[in-house]
């Protein structure tokens, strides 16, 4: 059977509403029956439909604490482009390039929900600006940095039961921690 | 030159072509949420100046305007995987630049202020990358781009962070969509940090089995790293599409050669046809060639004669007022014509 919403797709969700007492009933896909009911199918799809994932995402991590600090909520907005904690919640989407520091941790934890990672590993543009005006170059890996990230990929390797790779990477955080021990 | 979908590939049984894209946002300009109107317009511009006629390996980037265009030619554009849906709808100013062989794309104003996409015949996702990394490089030099030292590129949507890089295979998979197996294909290349979408993307239905399968994290793996993983689990699926192949095939042979030329037939002599029918008779031809069932002295690229089936593009070649009528019409007359034959 086709949708009721859409005459698209195969229905897969019956759905029953009752509004003033009258009973409306409608077969419907998941899309339409997302898109216009209180409905939340889960979808593996990251890329769209984000809004509301990201939303649910950011707002069960809040949802401990709703009842408590639901005023900072409303007051946290970024600086620059003015848009509230709560817009860019319920857009699913930034307002501008300075809303990742505006939101700082708040946002780390999300997308090490989303990305599996908060920080950056790849190319970056040829001699980039940082804050300041003056060029500034990528800044050496310093050992502590360099462990870090050894022991974050450590922790992914193992979640993702790639044991040899854990073994590795095990074996050089301690030298690297040893060398470290040196330095100081 | 060459167009980038006539270059001879790897792998051309299973993997039709091979596409990354970069996200990136200028500086100076807020997200395209934030960005209102006069914004917009002086992005297009400013971008169309830096980039415009910027000479590359792949020919010159040609500034087209999208809002000069109507919404067929748009929509047409869609259909040949140069424009995304969302900023064919776009109300805003919007820009593309194109290089002469198509094979680079920039993307001006859509979620993100550049979509840089670089594109290649077959499994070859390297050249994919070196194509979109060239532009990147030229507009980095010309632009500030919104990057940060923990999150790297910043974009609109936090999906999208880091990389700003989404690398993707299209993929023809008609044995291992005819043994239903699509579904587990995508929990299982799900668990390997892949997604697996319809040809048109999220939400369409694998037509006449062409899939897209593409990395799902952009933040926290270089950029060799994703292509290296994405490889990984293309490689997984080609074998395992093959293998179904050669199974179906050893124990159908009869059946399936008997389809495949009855497919030739109609499209050969059809006078009228629609899309879907097309699309499912041309995927069947494409089994064949591959398979070596069917051969020919011309140059085979069923792939090519998929777009241009489309509604929208047939659309153009019409003019405006052709009814669906006319175009499944035309789509015959098409079909017929352009059929490599057979020897």
């Amino acid at each position: 059977m086709l949708c009721d919403k859409c005459h698209k797709r195969e229905a897969k969700v019956y759905y029953t509403e009752i509004v003033n007492g009258e009973k409306k009933e409608q077969y419907l896909c998941e899309e339409c029956a997302a898109q216009y009911t209180s409905f939340q199918i889960e979808k593996t799809g990251v890329d769209s439909g984000l809004g509301s994932l990201l939303s649910n995402i950011l707002s069960s991590y809040y949802g401990e604490k709703k009842n408590v600090p639901e005023k900072t909520e409303k007051v946290l907005a970024c600086p620059t482009c003015g848009i509230t904690y709560e817009e860019m919640l319920n857009a699913g989407k930034f307002g501008c390039a300075d809303c990742y520091r505006s939101f700082g941790g708040i946002i780390d934890k999300t997308l090490r929900q989303i990305q599996g990672a908060d920080t950056h590993v790849g190319k970056a543009p040829a001699g980039f600006c940082t804050g300041g005006k003056e060029q500034k170059k990528k800044p050496e890996e310093t050992l502590p940095d360099r462990i870090d990230k050894l022991s974050f990929q450590l922790q992914q390797a193992v979640e993702q039961e790639e044991f040899e790779e854990a073994a590795r990477l095990r074996d050089e955080i301690r030298d690297l921690k040893k060398e470290a021990a040196r330095n100081a | 030159m060459l167009k980038w979908y006539d270059e001879k590939g790897e792998f051309t049984d299973v993997v039709i072509s091979s596409r990354v894209r970069l996200a990136r946002n200028l500086k100076k300009y807020p997200f395209s949420t934030r960005l209102s109107k006069e914004g917009a317009a002086s992005l297009v511009e400013e971008v169309n100046n830096k980039l415009g006629d910027g000479a590359g390996e792949d020919g010159k980037l040609l500034a087209c305007r999208l809002d000069a265009m109507d919404e067929f030619e748009r929509t047409a554009m869609v259909e040949r995987h140069v424009l995304s849906p969302l900023i064919a709808e776009k109300k805003q100013a919007a820009g593309l630049l194109i290089s002469e062989n198509e094979a680079v794309c920039v993307l001006v104003n859509e979620a993100d202020h550049l979509r840089i996409q670089g594109l290649s015949g077959g499994m070859n996702i390297k050249k994919a990358f070196a194509r979109a990394e060239q532009v990147d490089n030229m507009a980095g030099k010309a632009m500030e781009f919104a990057y940060d030292e923990k999150y790297g590129y910043l974009t609109s949507c936090p999906t999208n962070v880091g990389t700003g890089m989404r690398a993707s295979y299209m993929m023809f998979l008609p044995a291992l969509g005819a043994a239903g197996k699509i579904n587990r294909l995508a929990d299982e290349v799900g668990k390997y940090g892949a997604a697996l979408r319809g040809m048109y993307g999220e939400g369409t239905e694998g037509t006449a089995n062409i899939y897209q399968i593409s990395n799902q994290k952009t933040l926290g793996s270089s950029e060799e790293d994703i292509i290296e993983n994405l490889n990984n689990i293309a490689l997984q699926v080609i074998f395992q599409e093959r293998k179904r192949r050669e199974y179906v095939l050893m124990n159908n042979f009869d059946v399936i050669e008997d389809q495949i030329y009855r497919s030739y037939g109609v499209l050969k002599y059809t006078r009228q046809i629609g899309t879907k029918d097309a699309m499912t008779l041309l995927a069947q031809i494409k089994l064949g060639f591959d398979a070596g069932i069917l051969k020919s002295e011309e140059p085979v690229n069923i792939f090519h004669m998929m777009m241009d089936v489309q509604p929208f593009n047939l659309q153009c070649r019409l003019g405006k007022n052709a009814g669906s009528r006319k175009r499944d019409k035309a789509r015959a007359a098409y079909l017929n014509q352009s059929l490599p034959r057979l020897v």
